[in-house]
């Protein structure tokens, strides 16, 4: 069975979206106020996501969370490059870098500008 | 059944050892070696706890009826049978630890009295009842159990990841048991100053001010999202012939596990649930007691009935996976605790049917989740599309969190979603990390105002 990442699409990365085939992939959550996009990842790249990063897991779900946002991120921009799903190799093709911006997430996540 | 009414403090009597009078204080404390608290830290020097919260707890009543550092013999009692030498149930070792050269250098024997100060300042004094020796792996093992021996809860072995057991390993050897006295009074910064009610001025509000009959406690650790919020609201119908008249929020305010949130964000979010009217201030109110959690779900559960009983609560909910961290325990197992109780920690019926034991009564609940077909937050025992359900996991909630996506009123209140954003602008981050328990340790909740001490 797979596991999944999943994406949440706001406002920002609808844009992005929009038109393209990854369009008939957003799921909805709690009623419709959210927006997601379940990236199914194969067992064995699921392993090497645990690996990479020590407090990921697998939720009850079977989604894989406690990921970096640099590595959630990584994901969007892969998908939005590829307009595929089937991207998670490009994603792990990247993941020192992905690595080296997580460190910097247990010091500093910037706060978004709310009002 | 005689309608219920606000049950007594833990033991009968609520503890104050607070002492008012600056004389009778600074004649306490007269002459007394003096002793400087610091916080416990762990392999890598982070900090994970720091006794003055217990200190506090101890002597302004929450955790009545005990009233310091535990001796030996209480210590033995309390990790077999989860009794006080006076009988009352009480759940975790309570020690007042120093190294073996803060011993040596202090050269205090029994019967002496330590004089403990915070932040530089005289804050309380320690009589010295006893002085012993205990092996920190020890006692933090048997604190939690093991499946060999408790094994109608334990499910893994207790280890490294465990913050409640890294607490107790990382206790220094040298414990002094004995009574606590703060002669110092601190004061607490904002926001936390808002949020204090030691038991008996909670009682009196709830009493006089509230004049709620009955009362139900939720144990926090948490901002709450909406899950939490309808826990709240449907736990609190239970009562007697009516809905209990209100709900007390009760948070755990000290060193937590990263990736919990920062503890002003904490109280401010369950404040905000209050203020914009989602469960409107007459029938709510925010509290907190100072420990660093020990994440110890069915004996945490414990400790939150007495602390919760000493403010004058008639019920306490509790959920699946009670102040649980990691798949140690069974996610039942504090239901376990309060409906057929756990020999193995000296329980052969719930905490609140034996003798010496609580009065608080357990509202054991399930899980919320949100339900697409109901279209509403919805509970798992009652909602039947258990295919369709969308949880509150508290992981994926900490990912929409963590990428600054504004979450869906379904999931946080704009409100309190808001009080997040606020703390993570002050700390630069959205959840307790090393750099938030290394400030945390130095600034503390209070400061302690000047006092001077005679030398003899
Ligand atoms: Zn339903």
């Amino acid at each position: 069975m797979p596991h999944f990442i999943g994406v949440i699409i706001d406002e920002k990365r609808m844009e992005k979206i929009k038109g393209t085939p990854l369009e008939k992939e957003i799921k909805d959550m709690f009623g419709g106020a959210l927006k997601m996009i379940a990236v199914p990842i194969p067992e064995e790249k699921s392993k090497e996501v645990l690996k990479a990063f020590d407090k990921a897991r697998i939720d009850s779900r079977g989604y894989i969370e406690d990921v970096p946002v640099a590595f959630r991120r990584a994901v969007f921009e892969e998908m939005i490059k590829a307009k595929s799903l089937n991207i998670i190799d490009n994603v792990l093709a990247r993941i020192s870098e992905i690595q080296e911006a997580a460190k910097k997430e247990d010091e500093y996540i910037p706060p978004p500008e709310v009002e | 059944m005689p309608l219920l009414r606000m049950p007594p403090p833990h033991g009968g009597k609520l503890v104050d050892s607070v002492v008012k009078n600056k004389d009778r204080a600074e004649k306490l404390a007269a002459g007394c070696v003096r002793f400087e608290l610091k916080p416990t830290t762990d392999a890598k020097g982070v900090p994970i706890r720091h006794v003055y919260r217990e200190i506090m707890s101890v002597c302004y009543g929450f955790f009545s009826p005990l009233e310091g550092s535990m001796v030996r013999e209480e210590l033995e009692r309390v990790l077999k049978e989860r009794r006080l030498l006076s009988e009352w149930i009480f759940p975790y070792p309570i020690l007042f630890d120093v190294s073996e050269e803060d011993y040596k250098a202090l050269g205090v024997k029994e019967g002496d009295r330590l004089l403990l100060t915070l932040k530089g300042q005289p804050f309380a004094t320690l009589d010295i009842e006893e002085i012993y020796k205990i092996d920190p792996i020890d006692v933090a093992t048997r604190t939690f159990g093991t499946p060999e021996k408790n094994p109608e809860v334990v499910r893994q072995p207790f280890d490294d990841k465990h913050p409640g057991y890294v607490i107790y390993k990382f206790h220094q050897p040298v414990i002094f048991g004995g009574k606590y006295t703060i002669i110092n009074e601190p004061k607490f910064k904002e926001p936390y100053d808002r949020f204090w009610f030691p038991p008996a001025k909670c009682r009196e509000v709830i009493k006089n001010v509230k004049k709620w009959r009955t009362c139900i406690a939720h144990q926090t650790r948490n901002v709450p999202h909406v899950g939490h919020e309808m826990l709240m609201k449907c736990a609190a119908f239970t009562g007697d012939v009516e809905p209990c008249g209100g709900i007390l929020v009760n948070a755990i305010i000290g060193a937590k596990r990263k990736g919990d949130y920062p503890d002003e964000a904490i109280l401010e979010g369950h404040e905000a649930v209050n203020k914009y009217g989602y469960i409107k201030p007459e029938r709510h109110i925010v509290t907190m007691t100072l420990w660093d959690m020990r994440y110890g779900n069915p004996i945490e559960s414990l400790l939150h009935g007495i602390i919760r009983q000493n403010m004058g609560c008639t019920h306490h909910m509790f959920g699946r996976d009670h102040a649980a961290v990691g798949e140690y325990y069974d996610m039942y197992a504090t239901q376990i605790l309060w409906t057929k109780g756990i020999p193995s920690f000296g329980f052969e019926a719930p905490p609140n049917e034996v003798d010496y034991g609580l009065k608080i009564l357990p509202q054991n609940m399930a899980e919320f989740w949100y339900c697409p077909k109901c279209g509403e937050v919805a509970y798992s025992e009652t909602c039947g599309h258990s295919k369709e359900k969308q949880k509150f996991s508290g992981s994926f909630v900490r990912g929409i969190v963590s990428e600054g996506i504004f979450p869906p009123n379904v999931i946080f209140r704009p409100e309190v979603y808001k009080v997040i954003v606020k703390w993570w602008k002050v700390y630069g981050y959205p959840f307790v990390n090393n750099k938030y328990l290394k400030l945390k340790a130095q600034e503390l909740e209070v400061d302690v105002p000047p006092l001077e001490i005679p030398k003899a």
